[in-house]
């Protein structure tokens, strides 16, 4: 019962991402986006390139689907609303997402196309990135807590969110979260226009329609992971807890989906200059402000 | 003990549904109509003329310098979370050897970024 909650409010999420998607994309409303665009890709042709390698081929958009499920699947939307709550939680978190970069050089190298490939090997570069800046954070997250298991990291928070306690920490991370889900101005695998569609251009019809799904998901897995770190999970006044999950997920989403609508896509030597002469320096730096904080004003 | 494997049953589950879910989807299409076979068709992207070469020769991995530096750092991260765990239980003593740790490391980046490492090869 728990699980098939949990189940459904990502569904649900990832039906609302894609209508505001939609709207971002064509800026007209329209709630039944999403299903016209399911179906009409399940009724489309699913062509497979020629000399493709199959294997990857094929389990790209699965594994893809898969890791962004088993990230969510240990971060908690209510007291006792998670699918698990292993105690190795934010850890695990790190691990399922590294599926990610998996899921994406597979489908780069599978279809056997010029612009996939590169697509691919870009997406391994962006991972070189962006890495460090998911796992350094959620360190400072964890020292805080004392603990791996996400639901002792939300009550950590109850006296003060992270986003005040480690404000650097929240920047790095919200914008690394884009990274890993190739949001704009971070689409450097998937670049419309410059690479062809590159990892998602070969997949064609109910492929790309799982493609698009686990991207959506991965979305929403992202902006809760977001929330459980930082922004206090359940947490809030008034109303129910599963509410102001559901709240924050969703206003976190519409702000990833949304900055990304008003700047030019970066540059793959660029974005990793800044992550590494940048953004691991103030990484470290926010390990250390926070390890002081620990020790003096919990 | 019992408790932990369960909970990573559960996972394993969860993956082992998701495949399901995508094969009734395939199924789903399947039932719907399937893929004429059409000269021209499944030829990859490649702005309109076959690749010459295979593809896979052509992609120089420019961002090599800091894939070594990244192997560095991650191989610290699998340190940095039981430490991050007992942190506050240890105080100061944990803050200063990690401190030292990280400072060294933190000198390689340096020493990598003087020596060009951080550079689009």
């Amino acid at each position: 019962m728990r699980i098939a909650v949990v189940l459904g409010f990502l569904l649900l999420g990832a039906y609302l991402i894609a209508v505001l998607e939609a709207w971002l994309a064509t800026g007209r409303l329209r709630l039944a986006a999403p299903g016209w665009a399911a179906m009409a890709l399940l009724g489309r042709e699913s062509v497979v390139p020629r000399q493709p390698d199959r294997l990857f081929f094929e389990t790209a958009p699965v594994l893809l689907l898969i890791a962004a499920l088993l990230a969510a699947a240990v971060l908690p939307l209510a007291p006792g609303l998670f699918i698990t709550n292993l105690a190795t939680g934010a850890l695990f978190v790190n691990a399922a997402l590294a599926y990610v970069l998996v899921a994406l050089l597979m489908a780069g190298w599978g279809p056997d196309g010029a612009y996939a490939l590169i697509g691919g090997w870009r997406f391994l570069g962006q991972l070189i990135a962006y890495s460090m800046l998911i796992v350094m954070p959620i360190t400072a997250v964890a020292m805080r807590a004392e603990s791996l298991l996400t639901t002792d990291i939300v009550a950590s928070q109850a006296g003060l969110w992270n986003i005040l306690y480690q404000p650097l920490g929240f920047v790095l991370f919200f914008l690394a979260a884009m990274g890993v889900a190739f949001l704009p101005p971070f689409d450097l695998p998937s670049a419309e226009g410059e690479l062809a569609g590159g990892v998602t251009g070969e997949y064609t019809g109910v492929r790309l329609a799982v493609f698009r799904l686990g991207r959506l998901v991965l979305v929403i897995t992202l902006s809760a992971a977001t929330v459980v770190f930082y922004l206090g999970g359940w947490l809030g006044p008034v109303l129910p807890p599963w509410a102001w999950s559901a709240v924050k997920i969703l206003a976190v989403s519409a702000a990833m989906l949304s900055i990304g609508h008003y700047l030019p896509r970066i540059r793959e030597a660029h974005l990793l200059a800044w992550c590494w002469k940048l953004g691991i320096p103030l990484a470290l730096l926010n390990i250390f402000i926070v390890g002081i904080l620990v020790l003096v004003w919990p | 003990m019992n408790n932990a494997l369960e909970q990573y049953g559960l996972l394993l589950g969860l993956a082992v549904g998701t495949v399901g879910l995508v094969l009734s989807l395939y199924a789903t299409a399947r039932a719907l109509g399937k893929t004429r076979r059409e000269p021209g068709k499944d030829v990859p992207a490649t702005s309109g003329r076959l690749a010459r070469d295979p593809v896979w020769v052509r992609y120089h991995a420019r961002y090599y310098g800091y894939a070594l530096l990244f192997l560095a750092f991650d191989m610290e991260m699998a340190y940095m979370y039981p430490w991050a765990v007992v942190y506050r239980k240890e105080g100061l003593v944990a803050l200063l050897d990690m401190g030292v740790f990280l400072a060294i490391l933190f000198l390689g980046l340096l020493y990598g970024w003087s020596q060009g490492a951080l550079r689009r090869q």
